[in-house]
């Protein structure tokens, strides 16, 4: 399984050459480091510095990383304060330092892992590991093959329903597109197979 | 049922990347040899599945979330070793791109889901198999849904324990065993019965598509669980 015989990733995503490959493992370190380092910090001001510093070292994308953050980290961080404030306040135990520390902690490890991820492509960071990044390549193909059928499935349902879908409707929609999305899916994977073998892939 | 970053203290996150690193090891030692182009397609398409399943996730008040993991479908078709790499994988796309997860948590939702959750699918079936498939699949879903969510709950739970201030004020997940156990496991008893149930609608069509090799994988990654 040696990358250069699998063929290029899909749709729209830049093909591995060796100096891409070593710039954006140079970031998965770099990365990785820093969420270790954020994990061990305890104090709100310094998680607090240093946020401001990610959000001053992302350029011009920063507002958009930290959008795409907080939309993130949102639901679960809101559930786990609301719980956390419910339960301590009822066993008297309540310390509002520590909704500040975990919420400014687990913003920024999801902010440092967007910016990570807009700037680096993450089929290049994993190439590290032939066979990691074989099986990357074929599930994010999947993945967009995913994409293109439901898109097609729920454009046609709509345009063959112009009034309102009976339930019976959407379940014969809902079982038709599941049966075609794994086909379609196996059929898809089946070729990127062929090329690989084509390659000489699954021969050692 | 991801645990996201920033909830679990290195003391936790660090060993596990030592175990998880030789489980992945170990996983890969036979991918080789697992991996023809008959396996492949099939993999990738089921990944995928599992990559999308986990996406739709509703946050569980006790700090986690809830959702279908597809895992035992992968374990059953494709065998543990296989089902445990592509679900790991699945967890750092979903962590790297929606921040659904995360990477320090990685290593515990993949040994909790990829690793303990493919391990308990295989086996539950293989012991339930002689009363019949469907219920042997159903069983062997649910199971592996509760043993993932059990880890998960452990591990969350153990965290005020071993990292706190000397004050008691917590420094990573908040909740010992009392909240937690019961918030992660209550709602992943309802969650496992859809798991069964997608688990089941998969076993169908790849028994329909005649993926009969796979099978025999299944079988025999049971003798090296």
């Amino acid at each position: 399984m040696n990358p250069s015989c699998c063929p290029a990733p899909a749709d729209g995503l830049p093909a591995t050459t060796p100096r891409a490959a070593r710039h954006a493992q140079w970031w998965l370190a770099g990365y990785a480091t820093a969420v270790v380092a954020v994990t061990s910090v305890h104090d709100p001001r310094v998680l607090a510095g240093l946020l401001g510093l990610a959000l001053a070292a992302s350029g011009s994308t920063r507002w958009r990383v930290l959008r795409r953050a907080l939309l993130a980290v949102l639901a679960f961080n809101l559930s786990v304060s609301l719980g956390y404030l419910g339960v301590s306040l009822w066993q008297g135990a309540f310390r509002p330092a520590y909704l500040v520390l975990v919420n400014l902690r687990v913003l920024l490890l999801v902010f440092l892992g967007f910016w990570f991820v807009s700037r680096v492509n993450v089929l290049q960071a994993l190439s590290f590991s032939p066979t990691l990044s074989f099986v990357a390549t074929l599930a994010v193909g999947q993945v967009t093959v995913f994409l293109r059928v439901l898109r097609d499935f729920r454009l046609a349902f709509v345009s063959r329903n112009p009034g309102r879908p009976r339930w019976s409707d959407r379940a014969r929609n809902a079982s038709a597109q599941a049966t075609h999305l794994l086909d379609k899916s196996v059929a898809s994977a089946a070729e990127a197979s062929l090329a690989m073998r084509s390659r000489g892939c699954f021969d050692d | 049922m991801h645990i996201p970053d920033g909830f679990l203290s290195p003391q936790t996150f660090l060993p596990a990347y030592a175990v998880a690193g030789v489980a992945w090891l170990w996983a890969a030692r036979s991918l080789r040899r697992q991996l023809d182009d008959q396996t492949v397609p099939k993999l990738a398409a089921l990944t995928a599945l599992a990559y999308g399943l986990g996406l739709i996730m509703l946050p569980i008040p006790g700090g986690t979330s809830g959702h279908l993991l597809g895992v035992a479908m992968l374990a059953l078709l494709f065998g543990v070793r296989l089902a445990f790499l592509s679900y790991s994988l699945v967890l750092l796309l979903q962590s790297l791109l929606f921040g659904a997860g995360g990477v320090t948590a990685l290593p515990i939702n993949a040994l909790a889901m990829g690793l303990a959750g493919a391990a308990m699918a295989v086996l539950v079936f293989r012991a339930l198999r002689r009363l019949g498939e469907p219920l042997a699949v159903v069983a062997a879903a649910w199971c592996s849904v509760m043993l993932s969510g059990l880890i998960v709950g452990l591990v969350l739970g153990l965290q005020p324990l071993i990292a706190q201030r000397p004050d008691g004020t917590p420094l990573f997940f908040p909740f010992g065993f009392a909240v937690v156990l019961p918030a992660v496991l209550v709602p992943h008893a309802l969650i496992g019965v859809g798991e069964a149930a997608l688990t089941l609608l998969v076993w169908r069509f790849a028994r329909g598509r005649g993926w009969v090799a796979a099978e025999g994988q299944a079988e025999r990654s049971v003798r090296c669980a």
